[in-house]
């Protein structure tokens, strides 16, 4: 398990990475290699020269405003995670970030790499979509800003384009008076999720006044569940927790089958998750 | 620092448990083969080559990191530690947690004990006070021999040690 | 055998029963330990395997060219090359020959059989030729069987073509008793039960290394066998064996999966002679997924006869194994006799009839992993007893009471010959189910406000068969081994056994035992394990067998050694043998204060200075002792009956879990063990042995699963992402209490406990999340227990209209 040859490069800015990687043929950003890595050595991905962005200046940063958390390329998921002032505008990166792998990944693994990388089990592109995130991507063509329900085409396979870069991910800050749950079976601790929710739930007076609600785990792209937004609307712990579930049924009618799960039961879990995530958005609002 | 061109044999200097090292390796060595076959220090250990086992966690620049899933060059400039570097320099002793693993029984065949090792060795020891907490730290370190009790035992076990000392600490 | 160690011996401290620290430690604790990819040997050359990608095929071409063209490659080897090495031996006479070659030739039949070999300067220059002579290799593809259906389905597409069908053996004792039981019960059902393919997974793949200097190959393998494989190494390459040495050095864990003898042990060994080069191959995960043994994959068609009252009359099993493609020495046959052997566990149940069948598919071939057939056996019973419980409105726990072999039963002979030769089969029931009360409570008070969890409690009461005879696996091996003690002219004393140690400890164990038998501290004592130059022949460790071996041929030789240096002390005393005692390492006259004579002064007598030894004795202070159980059989008695191990085990586990119904999430609660190993040496070791397995187990019961695909027999795995080895999150606290029934007829009474830990999981998880799931009648048949399983017991449960409404 040893990677094929390749070629390397080191750049330190923004416009030589470009250049690099319009100048091979499979070129390939290397961020944390935590994806990337270990399929070079299954030799599974064909990589002739790989463009390290780690030392690219300015590109690890983490900013932090009322608005938003901008997460640049080479920031790490630790960096992020134990980033108390991110958390507290965005509490859905704390809360992504606590099932995303484990230590020595997170310590590795970027979060624009993870949105690069389309994982459909993974957690944090399945956030980018709930919280409406903007993914910058600078290319040959110059720069453009991708909002993240555009960004995820298919599994492993988002907008970028050839010789595209991500620099940075923007995540806007959540609405006041709501929290975001990220919840999710996953068959071990620090796997990736069999079926997941993000779940950004506004609640007041003891019933749920809105949510966001993105599945992920269940097709090739975070699942975006819109008549369950529609069905959790003024829900309360003693409404039947049916209604809320059929609502996830019918949104994820095309969740997929592997080793690890069966369809109807990421629907089912989804659904489950769904109504706890609404209890404990509620349980949060009582004790707050 | 920079590397404009690309290029598939690059020359590293990375120091290795403090002592500086100069290489000149291909752009696809592993991190983990160029600490065990280049530089000969076969404590780390391969069990995966994936990313999910642990036994090769070695830290750079602070960081419990895969060794499996860095590239030599990467390590170019850093700092790496391994399980070599663990137990007091010149004498027989070992450190705290080396010392509470063989106390509690905390491994058996040994081939995943450097990965734990290095694991714990990377975190502020305040966090091996929690069994909790120390079950989420090395749920990415698989040992196939102990069923993890024993480990979890050592490391509250080494706390206490610290703890009680309230000493420094190199284990 | 008895053996008095005491007789002649006033310890200061006994080592043993004691948990002595392991001397194993320091090594890998400081990263100076020696596995064998930390070998290094000036001009070592680096060996790649080309595996198949098709479960069954015709290799029609190879082309080699290609890669031997990348620099620094030195040569491509297929089986052509080999032409000159024999054909793996098929020992056992009852089951279909495979004829098995070291490289594949001709017909391919699971994917990862290795075909050809690749040797370059280094592991990625010799990956990148590997690839290249991967897609120089032309197939033609043959109708796969992927499962036991499939390939025992009329017309199915044979594997071996030398055989009938794809059927390897299939032993059916009748009993009429049995019958009997089945005409005169109230009451019968049928049922299926399935074990999932698993294997041992040691954390350190295999790996060979071997290098042939001035006539002699020396090869480092990571092996649990490393006698029998120098036996065959030299039967194979046609060397004589004394030429031929096999060492083992650290060993990262073997599960079982390395007591095999695999092609690769051969072919490197080969390539270094041919080459006349140092060579080495380090197997990486994703070969070792496809290319070591798999295990656990049986079926169990089951009709049971029971009365009203809960009494189980009779039973009949057919257990079926799927071997996967039957290529592997020695081969994967056992298991199955060892499941139907100690189906009935620690229960007095005579009336069961147990057929054995083994089939090949197109898969790896199985083998061995600790536990070794047991497991799923265990799982069968216990899954029976809770039904019949159930169906006759029967407590679980009285049921099995009535049904253990209780206290002063034994020997207890079972069903198929296995003799209990002593145990605690009620006690430690009943001290696990009280053990398991304030758990069950526990849980039920954490859980009681939330109506999505239900709460359930899973029982396993097993037999463990210790030291078993290699004979029916192997059809060659016995089930002895060998140790040699030695005292040197300074005093120092050296043990060398033909056992191998991979972690369980076996160098400390060994020299806990010399050290009580001579009267010396452990630290004194050196241990040489798992070299076949410098240790006397032995089988290596499995079958839970290191703790009696190490006990019955170390006190063996150490009590000849004994003779001897007593009759020399006596000389230099000028004494009675009769009066010399040892005390605290030197041996006086009993009772007087005279000066004494040390281990180094008989040493030195023994070997340099002949002229303190008796008149006509032989110098020399060293000797050998070669265990075997007496009562331990290799073949089967006229009754078709066999007691293939020389001693039993007995252990209960008891676990409680929780279940979120809507999930189908299970969390083992708390876990209970309580076993009971005989004499133990060193307890620490024993418990590690026991959390070790019980991880193991609850891998087995919750979470690993190889899964092939049913059209092409292509594996569904190939990775950590689709094995799903616990972590330390998933693998839950473990209680364990101990008794102590000593084996009547070993030496100090030690039986064994390699593999108990392992057997109880899945019986125990099944049986708990059925419990838990009660109100549903879930009664699950199948391993693993995961999410989407139980949520489709319930679904399906529901659909029935068996459910609570829910
Ligand atoms: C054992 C293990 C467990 C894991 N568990 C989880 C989990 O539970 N959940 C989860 O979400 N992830 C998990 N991961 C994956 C981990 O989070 C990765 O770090 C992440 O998916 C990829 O980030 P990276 O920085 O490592 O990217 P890399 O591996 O460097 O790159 C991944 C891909 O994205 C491309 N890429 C990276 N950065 C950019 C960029 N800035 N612009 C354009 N393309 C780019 C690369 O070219 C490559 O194709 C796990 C990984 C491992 C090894
Ligand atoms: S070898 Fe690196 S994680 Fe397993
Ligand atoms: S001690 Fe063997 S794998 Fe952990």
């Amino acid at each position: 398990m040893k990677p094929a040859p390749f070629d390397y490069c080191r750049p330190s800015t923004v416009t030589e990475a470009l250049e690099a990687l319009s100048s091979a043929e499979s070129s390939r950003v290397l961020a944390g290699g935590q994806s990337l890595v270990p399929a070079m050595n299954f030799r599974l991905t064909d990589v002739s020269l790989l463009v390290d962005i780690n030392r690219i200046e300015g590109l690890a940063s983490v900013d932090c405003d009322p608005g938003g958390v901008t997460v640049g390329a080479a920031a790490t998921q630790t960096q992020v995670l134990d980033h108390d002032g991110a958390a507290s505008v965005v509490s859905g990166l704390r809360a992504a970030l606590r099932h995303v792998g484990h230590l020595q990944i997170r310590n590795r693994g970027t979060v624009c790499g993870s949105l690069a990388h389309a994982d459909p089990a993974a957690e944090l592109p399945a956030l980018a979509v709930a919280s409406d995130a903007v993914i910058a991507v600078s290319g040959p063509d110059g720069e453009r800003r991708i909002d993240a329900a555009d960004f995820f085409i298919g599994a492993f396979w988002t907008a970028l384009d050839d010789g595209e870069l991500i620099t940075e991910v923007r995540f806007p800050a959540e609405p006041p008076g709501s929290m975001t749950i990220v919840d999710e079976i996953s068959r071990r601790a620090g796997d990736f999720a069999v079926a997941g929710l993000v779940a950004t739930v506004e609640a007041e007076g003891g019933a749920v006044r809105g949510a966001r609600l993105v599945g992920f785990g269940l097709g090739g792209v975070p699942t975006r569940l819109e008549a369950a937004e529609a069905a959790i609307r003024d829900w309360a712990p003693d409404h039947p927790a049916d209604t809320l579930a059929e609502a996830v049924m019918a949104d994820t009618a095309d969740a997929f089958d592997d080793i690890h799960a069966t369809s109807w039961y990421r629907r089912e879990a989804v659904a489950a998750l769904t109504v706890r995530a609404a209890r404990r958005a509620l349980a949060a609002e009582e004790a707050a | 620092m920079t590397i404009s061109e690309p290029i598939s044999e690059v020359d590293i200097e990375v120091s290795i448990n403090g002592r500086t090292r100069r290489h000149r390796v291909p752009a696809r060595l592993l991190l983990s083969d160029y600490i065990r076959d280049t530089v000969g220090l076969t404590g780390t250990h391969l069990g995966c080559e994936h990313g999910y086992c642990g036994a090769c966690t070695v830290i750079v620049d602070g960081d419990a990191v895969r060794s499996c899933l860095m590239l030599a060059v990467q390590a170019d400039g850093a700092e790496v530690r391994t399980v070599e570097d663990l137990a007091p320099a010149g004498s027989d002793c070992l450190s705290p947690m080396q010392q509470a693993f063989h106390d509690n029984h905390a491994l058996q065949c040994g081939f995943c004990t450097a990965g734990f090792l290095m694991t714990l060795d990377s975190v502020d020891p305040a966090e091996w006070s929690e069994p909790e907490r120390v079950v989420e730290l090395l749920s990415g370190n698989l040992c196939r021999c102990t069923g993890y009790q024993n480990i979890v035992t050592a490391v509250t076990e080494a706390w206490s040690a610290y703890d009680g000392s309230g000493g420094s600490n190199d284990g | 055998m008895s053996l008095d160690i005491d007789s002649h011996i006033r310890h200061s401290t006994r080592h043993i029963g004691r948990s002595v620290p392991r001397r194993e430690d320091r090594g890998p604790l400081t990263g100076r330990g020696r596995y064998v990819a930390d070998i290094k040997i000036a001009g070592m050359l680096e060996v790649v395997f080309v595996r198949s990608v098709e479960a069954h095929a015709r290799i029609v071409s190879i082309d080699t060219s290609e890669a031997l063209a990348v620099e620094g490659v030195r040569a491509v080897f297929t089986a052509a090359d080999l032409a000159d090495v024999k054909t793996f031996p098929d020992y056992i006479p009852y089951i279909g020959p495979v004829r098995q070659r070291p490289l594949g030739t001709g017909t391919v039949r699971y994917v990862g059989t290795p075909y050809a070999a690749v040797v370059a300067d280094d592991r990625y220059i010799a990956e990148d030729a590997a690839a290249l002579v991967a897609a120089g290799t032309t197939y033609e593809p043959l109708p796969t069987v992927a499962d036991l259906d499939q390939a025992l389905a009329p017309g199915a597409p044979k594997l071996h073509d030398h055989w009938e069908n794809n059927c390897s053996f299939d032993v059916a004792p009748h009993k009429p008793e049995v019958d009997r039981a089945f005409e005169q019960a109230d009451h019968t059902f049928t049922e299926t039960y399935v074990s999932q393919r698993q294997t041992g997974l040691p954390m350190e793949t295999r790996g060979v290394v071997a290098d042939i200097t001035d006539g002699t190959l020396t090869v480092w393998s990571s092996t649990q066998s490393p006698h029998m494989v120098r036996s065959t190494v030299a039967l194979m390459l046609g060397m004589p064996e004394p030429q031929v040495r096999v060492v083992h050095p650290t060993i990262g864990g073997g599960f079982g999966t390395k007591t095999h003898i695999y092609p690769e042990d051969i072919v490197v060994p080969w390539i270094a002679r041919r080459l006349d080069r140092p060579a080495r191959w380090i197997e990486d995960r994703m070969e070792n997924l496809v290319a070591s043994v798999h295990a656990r994959e049986q079926r169990h068609e089951v009709e049971v006869a029971y009365d009203d009252d809960g009494t189980i009359r009779g039973v009949r099993c057919a257990s079926m194994l799927d071997m996967g493609s039957g290529e592997i020495f020695m081969p994967g046959t056992a298991p199955v006799f060892v499941t139907n052997a100690c189906i009935t566990g620690g229960y007095d149940f005579p009336n069961m009839q147990a057929r054995t069948i083994g089939v090949v598919t197109n898969k790896t071939p199985s083998g061995a992993y600790r536990g070794f057939g047991i497991p799923e056996g265990a799982f069968v019973m216990e899954r029976i007893i809770d039904r019949v419980a159930r169906l006759t409105g029967t407590d679980r726990v009285e049921l099995r009471r009535r049904m253990l072999v209780r206290p002063g039963q034994t020997p207890y002979v079972m069903h198929g010959g296995g003799r209990l030769d002593s145990g605690s089969h009620t006690e430690s029931f009943e001290r696990g189910v009280e053990m398991a009360q304030p758990a069950l409570e526990r849980a039920r008070a954490r859980y009681a406000g939330d109506p999505d969890v239900r709460v359930g409690v899973g029982y396993s009461n097993y037999v463990e068969p210790t030291s078993p005879s290699y004979h029916l696996t192997t059809g060659h091996w016995g089930g002895g081994d060998a140790a040699t003690v030695r005292v040197d002219p300074d005093g120092s004393v050296r043990v060398a056994a033909g056992l191998s140690a991979f972690g369980q400890g076996a160098e400390t164990t060994a020299a806990q035992l010399a050290a009580d038998a001579l009267g010396v501290s452990p630290e004194e004592v050196t241990v040489v394990l798992g070299d076949t130059e410098r240790a006397p022949y032995g089988l290596g460790s499995w079958g839970s067998r290191g703790a009696m071996m190490l006990t019955g041929s170390v006190l063996l030789a150490s009590e000849r050694l004994m003779d001897k240096a007593r009759a020399i002390a006596a000389h230099m005393l000028e004494a009675a043998e009769a009066d010399i005692v040892l005390t605290d390492g030197a041996f006086h006259v009993a009772g007087s204060d005279q000066p004494s004579v040390s281990w180094a002064e008989v040493g030195t007598a023994a070997w340099i200075r002949y002229v303190d030894l008796p008149d006509g004795m032989e110098p020399g202070l060293e000797t050998s002792g070669y265990f075997h159980p007496e009562n331990l059989q290799h073949q089967l008695d006229d009754t078709g009956k066999i007691n293939a191990a020389a001693s039993w085990s007995n252990g209960t586990h008891i676990g409680v879990v929780s279940v979120r119904v809507s999930t189908g999430e299970v969390r083992i609660e708390d876990y209970v063990v309580v076993h009971d190993c005989g004499t133990v040496i060193n307890p620490a070791l024993v418990e590690g042995q026991v959390h070790g397995g019980v991880a193991q187990g609850i891998a087995g019961a919750m979470y690993e699963h190889f899964q092939y695909d049913p059209d092409t027999a292509n594996p569904r795995f190939a990775s950590f992402m689709d094995y799903l080895v616990p972590t330390c999150a998933e693998v839950p606290h473990m209680e364990v209490d101990h008794f102590e029934s000593p084996a009547p007829e070993q030496p100090l009474g030690v039986k064994g406990c390699g593999e108990g830990g392992t057997v109880g999981p899945p019986a125990v998880v099944a049986g708990a999340v059925s419990d838990a799931l009660s109100e549903w009648g879930v009664d699950l048949t199948e391993c693993p227990v995961t999410p989407v399983a139980v949520r489709a017991a319930i679904r399906s449960a529901e659909a029935a209209g068996t459910g609570a409404d829910s």
